[in-house]
């Protein structure tokens, strides 16, 4: 027995040295990696885009018109904003009941409080950018079917379409020529489908996530010793930042550009990311021919991100002065007064992506929103309302989003009461 | 339990077929004799160790057929003096049956064959080990082509010993591109980032375990991270959308990178039975295949698939998507 204990442990000696349980890879023999040519790099034209498909269910008759307000025309002493159903901020509805309205509507997708599936938007990019020069050739298009007869019509929107150039090598200087995206706040970077964390835009996104048609340029220069940057975005387009619905006329009618801008600060720790700006607006108002009425805004925003939670908000403040001359454009036609308009608001959203994370299941975020609005047309009465926002979002193989979202909607001061909350639900194939 | 012993003494034993020498006829330790002590020792190490080669290499024997070599073992095993009973009733049915099966009688001789007290302490015979060289073609990878995939070679009749880096890796950040774009490491390896742009850049990967972030850093500067769990690492800059790399942390030590026309050698490859993993950065799953490497292997032709697309949108950092039109 002795011996054959002696044995096994001449055995185990005699494996070990037959399989080291360590090799050295040496110098000479390790791979020096691969970089591919660029015929095999990636491709100079790519096509992406996705398809956003929800359904949906408004409360009430789905508009924010109350039942009991019989006052005529609905102006600016109703609120004719109801809460969105989806992504692009379409409401479920804005039939007034045959009373005359003389105000700004948004789109609407016509379902009444009838719970419907939508089809959002169908949304394409084309991207091009040849090899070895710094240009970037983008364009977005999109397709928005709606075959409800109360809501708007079936449109097709080129809703990008601009080149890019990066001028200088050791700098990141970057100028934009044609329609592009709003530089005000922060909301726009969110504003498709498959990157909005949620479904619904905030209250503010009217005002702030517009394309515009002119020129563009950002800036950022690094400061490494604090991990910090700090950047620049400055635009001068053909009208504001608002969306298209709401303005009455797309472009400004003076031919004069309207300058926009953010100026942000960018904290990239290792644990904890902090971006911060400040925007500005400023030009003439879109439905003057006269360039001494402005429109002026500014806002502030801030988004901090740690641990899997999110921190997000904005706060946006908006004024349309007077216009000395009497009389406005608006989509319905010459109006007699061209009165002024100012508006404040924000939000707040909090969200935790939940550390699970498999092949299929590429995330799971949880988030909460709220909204305030305090808008006031001169003469009118001050509106305010605010809005409480849950919902979850599961992505899929990093290719599809599924979202529930329930919003809940208050009217608090200046417009009665309504029954409008949403409960709606979206899913996004990014292709 | 003296069966029981013998179970546990082959499975302690190294793994061997028929393609394989047994290379345990040598002992294996190199015993110093310097003093009479010495000696006593060395000589009953060489006995136990005789007693072990006998008893096993006669099993092995048996195992593959060879039931002369079994016999032969068993007998000389059987005549060493002052073997114990126990084992003596194990062996000795077993080696007539071998000397049976070659139609013999089993030759039951008392007197030893050997003598267990050698004078001069014999330098060990050192076996050279055989390796081989595991080269072939990757073909596919669509329009990217086969280049940069990553050839991994893993044991399946043994453990695959882990690998230890012996030098600090470097990846550039130049023109705006990591360099190497695919670079194959050994885990545990330190691979070195170098920013040789005039701009600030940013490493990170959102490829876990192996995540990572390096923080801002200028032109000339470095930083280096060591990447200790097997897998790919898809690298990215914060600053940067367009920049993207990979790295793969290989588990074994048996690995490379095919070239741009596909060709690849997996050098100092012991015989054997093997997994082959091939990764390419552009198909949608690993390849695998068996593969047993011996001194009469042909070339490998293995076939990626490169249908992986970009994704729309790049992360940053924190994990949130980058609009790449914006190019900020």
């Amino acid at each position: 027995m002795r011996a054959l204990f002696f044995a096994m442990v001449l055995a185990a000696h005699a494996s070990v040295a037959a399989e080291p349980d360590v090799i050295e890879v040496p110098e000479d023999e390790g791979p020096d990696g691969y970089n591919p040519d660029e015929a095999k790099a990636e491709e100079p034209l790519r096509l992406t885009g996705y398809i956003d498909v929800g359904f949906a269910k408004a409360t009430g008759n789905g508009s924010s018109f109350s039942p009991y307000d019989t006052r005529v025309p609905l102006d600016y002493f109703s609120d004719g904003f109801a809460p969105a159903v989806n992504s692009r901020g379409d409401v479920a509805s804005t039939d007034t009941g045959g009373r005359f309205t003389n105000g700004f509507l948004p789109r609407s997708v016509g379902i009444g409080s009838a719970p419907s599936f939508l089809i959002n938007t169908a949304s394409a990019d084309v991207r091009f950018q040849p090899r070895g020069i710094p240009v970037f050739l983008f364009a977005r298009l999109q397709l928005m079917p709606r075959w409800q007869a109360q809501g708007d019509s079936t449109r097709v929107e080129l809703q990008q379409a601009f080149g890019r150039i990066s001028p200088l090598k050791n700098h990141e200087l970057a100028l934009f020529l044609g329609r592009f995206d709003s530089v005000f706040g922060i909301e726009y970077l969110e504003n498709e489908a498959n990157l909005r964390p949620g479904i619904t835009p905030s209250l503010v996104a009217r005002y702030t996530t517009g394309q515009g048609l002119g020129a563009k340029a950002f800036y950022r220069f690094q400061l490494p010793t604090i991990w910090s940057a700090v950047s620049f975005n400055a635009a001068a387009t053909n009208n504001g930042t608002r969306i298209e619905a709401l303005v009455p006329v797309d472009a400004s009618l003076t031919g004069n550009f309207v300058a926009s801008g953010r100026l942000g600060y960018e904290l990239n720790l290792q644990r904890l990311q902090m971006k911060a700006g400040v925007s500005g607006l400023y030009g003439p108002r879109n439905d003057q021919r006269s360039s001494t009425a402005r429109q002026i805004g500014w806002g502030a925003d801030l988004r901090l991100t740690a641990y899997g939670f999110t921190l997000a908000g904005e706060f946006v403040r908006l004024y349309d002065e007077h216009a000395p001359a009497s009389g406005k454009a608006t989509g319905l036609g010459p109006a007699e007064l061209a009165s002024s308009f100012s508006v404040w608001g924000g939000w707040g959203r909090l969200s935790y992506t939940l550390p699970w994370k498999t092949e299929a299941l590429t995330g799971v975020t949880l988030y909460g929103r709220y909204d305030r609005r305090l808008a006031h047309f001169e003469g009118a009465t001050y509106l305010q309302t605010d809005r409480f926002t849950a919902g979850a979002r599961v992505d899929l193989w990093d290719v599809v989003a599924l979202k529930l979202e329930a919003l809940f909607n208050r009217e608090l001061a200046g417009a009665p009461t309504v029954d409008n909350d949403v409960f709606t639900s979206s899913v996004v194939f990014t292709w | 339990m003296t069966f029981l012993a013998l179970t546990l003494l082959l499975a302690a034993a190294p793994k061997v077929d028929a393609g394989v020498p047994w290379h345990a006829e040598s002992m294996p330790l190199q015993l110093a004799v310097r003093t009479p002590e010495d000696l006593a020792f060395k000589a009953a190490a060489e006995r136990e160790y005789l007693v072990f080669n006998l008893l096993t290499g006669g099993k092995l024997a048996w195992d593959r057929g060879d039931f002369d070599g079994a016999a032969t073992r068993w007998e000389a095993l059987l005549r060493t003096p002052g073997l114990s009973a126990d084992l003596d009733a194990l062996v000795r049915p077993l080696a007539r049956q071998a000397r049976a099966r070659v139609g013999g009688e089993a030759s039951g001789i008392s007197e030893p064959i050997v003598t267990m007290t050698p004078m001069e302490p014999e330098p060990p015979t050192k076996v050279a080990p055989t390796f081989f060289a595991v080269s072939g073609v990757v073909t596919g990878g669509g329009s990217h082509g086969p280049g940069g995939a990553v050839i991994v070679l893993r044991r399946t009749d043994g453990t695959t010993p882990r690998p230890r880096a012996t030098r600090v890796k470097a990846v550039l950040q130049k023109d705006k591109r990591f360099v190497p774009h695919v670079l194959a490491v050994p885990v545990g390896a330190t691979v070195e980032f170098r920013n040789d742009d005039e701009l600030f850049h940013n490493v990170f990967s959102l490829s876990k375990p192996n995540d990572f972030d390096l923080g801002l850093y200028k032109s000339g500067a470095q930083r280096e991270q060591v990447f200790a769990t097997p897998g790919p690492v898809q690298l990215l800059c914060n600053i940067h959308a367009s920049m993207n790399g990979w790295l793969y942390v290989s588990d074994s030590p048996w690995f490379a990178q095919a070239d741009a026309s596909g060709r690849f050698t997996v050098k100092n490859v012991p015989p054997g039975q093997y997994e082959l993993e091939v990764w390419h950065e552009w198909s949608t799953q690993a390849v695998k295949q068996a593969v047993k490497v011996s001194g009469t292997m042909s070339e490998l032709s293995l076939v990626v698939d490169g249908e992986r697309r970009a994704p729309a949108f790049v992360p940053d950092k924190a994990g949130k998507q980058r609009q790449p039109q914006l190019g900020y």
